[in-house]
């Protein structure tokens, strides 16, 4: 088995394995242990199948290394040699622990994915069993649209977990604390860290541009804190912080924002009024005006606050909104480029038409309008209700007929005279008895027994297998529709044969 | 569906209707009957404008002679493009019922670039446009001079509308406007100078015209083909232009002389405060211009332009400002203020010369509207106290009117908020305006209401400046900190296209679910312009109440001359004032009777009755003692069990034969009698 060609990345002598002295080869991919004297392996395993590895607590006689692998099994190794067995587990360890996250990242991921919904789903672990264990469909093809989202790009399917957005507060977790010596203490974690740049793109940038190269992170987050970037509510003192570009880059993205103009026409504060009195008319401004130019120190420091409350919030809106945000963007570009200018008089942007409709709209004074649903229409509404009873060898009495002959019993009996001359025997009185009684021959039609009381549960349980089976079968067979390349054909032509051979019995 | 309005057939197109809308269109079917005018005050979300334009022109079709034109003019742009497209669906209605295509001509004139003197404006049935082009004389001789006298006149969301007149009489005049009116006349002159050589009879022709006088002008008012001028007095238009001014040099020469005046006026080192006669004794003692030219300014200079044939008349809207200002002052003794002002009041070093003409009686601007149209409707969701816009607009109503919102659920909740948690009295007053305690009690409600209140909570403060205090002294003690963990912060600024993005961004925030504030300034742009419906506001806090800015000389002025013309005291106006803007922005989050919102009014001054007294009445009767004066803590437990109870499912049937009613319904002996008590007459 040893290849010669695989290239040995540490020998391990005096390990012993089911109490067996052997050599531990740790390979490129994978580990092996053969027997003392022998030159093949008894035990390998690629890194691929390893989930993880386990050593023994230090203080413990035997030192050992346990290799837990996907399927559940484990293998242990035991390191015998007196003098180094410590040194020999951690030269393997710190060996494996170096190699093994390379191969789980690449082929694990999706293998624990697989193991991970066939064991928490049943049904599809049975159907696995029933059609890629006994081969109908190969594995890949049973896989393939069930685990889409694992090759896929995105996450959210096969994580099943939603994009999680930013606090707006995240900054205010970051509270300084003082050391005590006239220095300030901030706290960061990762999340802090990521929601900072997840916010802020442009403090990212400057981190891979500065860091390591020019700054240790460190330095990097105490300049950040110590930027008047950080602290926009402090008038710009002019230092030459790596920061200033990220304020300009901010205030040049906010200013196109805000020269973009918004969407919806009822909140544009621009165009609310409908004429502005000409210059010089009107009566001026009740408050004191509070222009740019003659704003006092405060003032300005105020107005630097607010504008960073709204940066801030809309950064965080738009960090948590950024993935999906992309389409939109290019559908609105395109629809204002295909021919519905903005300044037309003649057309009304259509956002704007929705909008003005939404607006006058009073829905209760209009008759509700729910979607029209279609009602079921069934023909033996008992069937629908009781569910599939066993057929019945006799005729199939209508209710009309069973009325008819009560009322012809009845009628029978209102005429009955008792003829004592020709009476039945005991022994036929009885039997007749039998058979009217309840669970009599006669009787069997009026117990209605679901089916599901008379079949055994194996043969349900079966038939429900096949039932899902044959379900993922037409799955696959219908999936195929488009015929349109030569590999699809051949699984049509496979799934109907497989279906008339194995499944046709149950239609 | 099809409505029996004391006998007028009115098609309303939806199925069901409120009781209050059949009320108002009682009402004003009464009003236009009696060919007066009225006062209407109804709710917004309960459909106003529909049961506007529904009466009106089931009234049109059905007396055509006795109202040609219904005229409807709204505040903002939105509004008025709402009403158009409401105006649209009942036309739609009408072409469906009646199954004739429908010859009703409506025009819609909005922001000047689109401005149309088309003479279709004459044969409009319906014309829908802004306050200005009727109320602002400058606009209205261009527009609506030739209205039918036999109009219905609307005049929706007209709660500031004294405001609107004020600004449209109001003339600012500063050095940049007298620098620029200068060359303004130089090039008059040079342009009469070519003139003279080329085609000296057509100036010729113009002196003949104005020996002739304003006659043409004087047969029209007479025999009241137009709409009149208010800047344009009577008197003048039965005499001839005063000679000193008939020439086109001599008038020239005369403008120079009154600018000369103007700008030595403004080199004044004190504030000086007159009234129009002493100005125009001051301007004969001076430099001897007399009161009658002064009168002829205005009309004067439109010839002259004429005359010239100038086409931008745009370049010259320095020298009509002042001819306007001229005839203004030499024309109302009343009714106006003459203040200069050398420097603004916070920069006193800085020169920066304005003299203010300040209108201070609305009547004057609107009465030509009153007089001339045979119906006038002042409408709006907040005109409370009712009686107070006949005062100062002085007219006299036929109707006047306050419906009340009928609720199957009580979907709105005011609050009166009156002390903090710590016993600290709430309040926006001058005195306590910059006391800590009563900022941390007003953050620490805008952080307990973050964290209960679902989506959107918009907060309005008295002004900017207070605003800009509060806000900055939050973020010093961390309370904006930690209202971020609950929701977003946006906050109004004075520049609108900022604004306008951090609405949008607000409405984002409340849409996707992560829930936002918007802070903002009562009196701004918002508070007049922009709803907040359904999640977009589920809470509405006001700090403080929201007086105008007393210290104002003009505000001052304005309410000398309330007091002693109209008997309206100080206090009483100014409360007014801040009632009707603090009602517009509670108001802002009920949209609807399936809308529901918390209206938290925080300050103990809200709870005195004086002030409690003025609010509209669908508010007022909401409110009980229990919620009278409220601490923080007690707030948010109402708070919490409203918004729990207006969580719940509200369908159709739960408001129908209550709050919402099917024709049959409507018919029934018993409804109509409660119908009758739903409006609230004065």
């Amino acid at each position: 088995m040893a290849s010669l060609s695989e290239e040995v990345l540490l020998v391990v002598k005096k390990v012993r394995q089911r109490k067996q002295d052997g050599t531990l080869y740790l390979m490129a991919e994978r580990i092996a242990w053969g027997p003392e004297g022998k030159d093949r392996f008894t035990v390998s395993h690629l890194y691929a199948d390893i989930r993880c590895q386990k050593i023994s607590p230090d203080g413990k006689a035997k030192v050992q290394l346990q290799l837990v692998l996907h399927t559940g099994e484990s293998t242990t190794f035991h390191f015998a040699n007196e003098s180094s067995a410590l040194k020999d587990r951690e030269a393997a360890k710190e060996l494996l622990q170096q190699l093994l996250p390379k191969f789980k990242k690449k082929a694990n991921k999706e293998l624990e994915e697989k193991n991970r919904m066939l064991q928490e789903d049943p049904v599809l672990f049975q159907l696995y069993k029933d059609l890629v264990v006994s081969q109908v469909i190969s594995a890949e093809e049973f896989w393939a649209n069930r685990l889409g989202g694992v090759n896929n790009t995105d996450p959210t399917l096969f994580n099943n977990k939603q994009e999680v957005g930013i606090s707006g507060a995240f900054l205010a977790d970051i509270r300084p604390q003082t050391d005590g010596c006239n220095g300030l203490r901030y706290n960061l974690t990762a999340d802090i860290i990521e929601s900072i740049f997840r916010t802020y793109p442009a403090v990212k940038q400057k981190y891979s541009e500065n860091v390591p190269h020019n700054l240790t992170e460190k330095e990097f987050w105490t300049r950040f804190f110590q930027s008047h970037y950080f602290h926009r509510d402090r008038i710009n003192t002019g230092t030459q912080d790596i920061f200033s570009e990220c304020a300009k880059q901010d205030e040049k993205g906010l200013k196109s924002l805000v020269v973009q103009g918004v969407k919806n026409p009822l909140v544009d504060l621009l165009s609310l009024e409908d004429k502005t009195l000409d210059e010089g008319y009107g009566v001026s401004t009740t408050q004191p005006s509070t222009s740019n130019a003659n704003r006092t120190v405060k003032e300005s420091s105020n107005y630097a606050i607010i504008k960073r409350f709204n940066h801030h919030s809309a950064m965080v809106l738009a960090a948590g909104s950024r993935k999906g945000e992309t389409p939109a963007d290019q559908a609105s570009e395109t629809s204002s480029t295909d021919g519905n200018s903005r300044d037309s008089d003649f057309f009304q942007p259509p956002v704007k038409k929705v909008k003005l409709q939404e607006a006058i709209e009073y829905e209760d004074l209009q008759r509700e309008n729910r979607p029209k649903t279609v009602a079921l229409n069934l023909k033996k509404s008992d069937r629908y209700a009781h569910g599939p009873v066993p057929l019945q060898s006799q005729q199939y009495t209508t209710s009309q007929d069973i009325i008819n002959s009560v009322n012809y019993i009845r009628h029978e009996m209102a005429n009955y005279k008792p003829n004592l001359t020709q009476v039945v025997s005991s022994t036929a009185a009885s039997s007749a008895i039998v058979a009217l009684s309840p669970g009599g021959v006669l009787m069997q039609a009026g117990a209605q027994q679901a089916i599901n009381q008379m079949v055994p549960s194996e043969v349900q349980g079966e038939l429900k297998h096949l039932y899902v089976a044959a379900g993922e079968l037409l799955r696959h067979f219908w999936s195929c529709f488009p015929v349109n390349t030569p590999f699809l054909e051949e699984k049509v032509i496979n799934i109907t044969f497989i279906g008339v051979n194995d499944y046709c019995h149950l239609c | 569906m099809k409505l029996n309005i004391e006998g007028l057939l009115v098609y309303f197109p939806y199925d069901y209707i409120y009781p209050e809308q059949y009320s108002y269109m009682l009402e004003l079917k009464r009003t236009l009957d009696a060919k007066g005018h009225g006062v209407l005050e109804m709710p917004s979300g309960t459909g106003k404008t529909i049961s506007l334009l529904s009466l009106i022109i089931a009234y049109q079709r059905a007396f055509p002679l006795e109202v040609t034109k219904l005229i409807y003019c709204s505040r903002t742009v939105p509004e008025i493009e709402k009403v158009i497209e409401e105006l649209r669906k009942l036309m739609e209605f009408y072409s469906k019922e009646t199954g004739e295509s429908n010859n009703f001509l409506a025009l819609a004139l909005s922001s000047r670039k689109n401005l149309c003197i088309h003479p279709e404006i004459l044969h409009a049935n319906i014309v829908v446009y802004s306050y200005h082009y009727l109320l602002d004389p400058k606009i209205a001789d261009l527009v609506s001079k030739e209205l039918a006298k036999k109009s219905v006149v609307v005049f929706d969301e007209a709660h500031n509308i004294d405001n609107v007149c004020i600004d449209s009489m109001s003339v600012n005049i500063t050095r940049r406007t007298l620098d620029r009116c200068q060359n303004n006349v130089d090039t008059l002159q040079n342009t009469i100078h070519k003139i003279k050589e080329t085609d000296a009879a057509k100036l010729r022709e113009e002196y003949r015209r104005l020996v002739e006088g304003l006659k043409e002008a004087n047969v029209a008012r007479e025999t009241d083909i137009y709409l009149a001028n208010p800047v344009l007095p009577d008197e003048i238009l039965q005499e001839a232009v005063p000679g000193t001014i008939r020439t086109a040099e001599h008038f020239v020469g005369f403008l120079r002389r009154f600018l000369e005046y103007l700008k030595s006026r403004l080199r004044v080192q004190h504030v000086v405060q007159e009234s129009a006669p002493q100005f125009l004794k001051d301007i004969f003692d001076k430099v001897c211009i007399d009161r009658k030219p002064l009168r002829f300014c205005a009309e004067r200079l439109q010839s002259l332009l004429r005359t010239l044939e100038i086409a931008d008349i745009a370049d010259f809207s320095a020298v009509t400002l002042i001819s306007n200002f001229a005839t203004l002052v030499s024309t109302y003794s009343q009714g106006f203020t003459i203040i200069i002002e050398p420097f603004e009041d916070r920069t006193p070093t800085i020169a920066n010369p304005v003299l203010h003409f300040s209108c201070m009686d609305p009547s004057i601007a609107i009465k030509p509207v009153f007089q001339r149209f045979q119906s006038v409707i002042i409408t709006s969701g907040t005109l409370s106290p009712l009686d107070i816009y006949p005062r100062i607009l002085d007219f006299r109503p036929v109707t006047m009117a306050s419906f009340t919102m009928t609720l199957a659920r009580t979907c709105l909740c005011p609050l009166i908020v009156g002390r903090g948690n710590d016993q600290v009295a709430l309040s926006s007053k001058f005195e306590t305006r910059e006391d800590f305690a009563v900022i941390r009690n007003y953050g620490n409600l805008l952080l307990e209401m973050s964290a209960i209140v679902p989506d959107g909570i918009v907060a309005f403060f008295t002004s900017y400046v207070y605003m800009e205090n509060i806000v900055a002294s939050w973020y010093e003690q961390g309370i904006l900190e930690n209202i971020q963990r609950n929701k977003l912060i946006f906050i109004e600024t004075q520049d609108a296209a900022e604004t306008s993005m951090a609405l949008e961004k607000y409405q984002e925030a409340c849409e996707n679910g992560r829930g936002a504030i918007l802070l903002s300034v009562a009196r701004g742009k918002v508070s007049e312009g922009i709803d907040f419906v359904h999640h977009f506001g589920r809470a509405v806090i006001m700090f403080g109440v929201p007086y105008v800015y007393t210290q104002s000389r003009i505000l001052k002025a304005r309410l000398e001359y309330l007091r002693d013309q109209f008997q309206i005291r100080e206090n009483d106006f100014l409360t007014f004032d801040a009632m009707r803007h603090a009602a517009q922005c509670v108001g802002r989050a009920i949209r609807g009777k399936t809308d529901y919102g918390l209206m938290i009014f925080a300050d103990k001054r809200y709870a005195r009755a004086d002030k409690r007294g003025k609010l509209p009445r669908w508010i007022q009767e909401h409110i009980n003692d229990g919620s009278l004066n409220l601490t923080v803590d007690e707030a948010v437990q109402l708070a919490k069990h409203f918004l729990r109870q207006m969580a719940q499912p509200f369908r159709q049937e739960d408001q129908l034969g209550l709050s919402l009613l099917t024709l049959e319904q409507l018919q029934s002996e018993e409804m109509l009698q409660k119908i009758t008590q739903i409006a609230h007459q004065t």
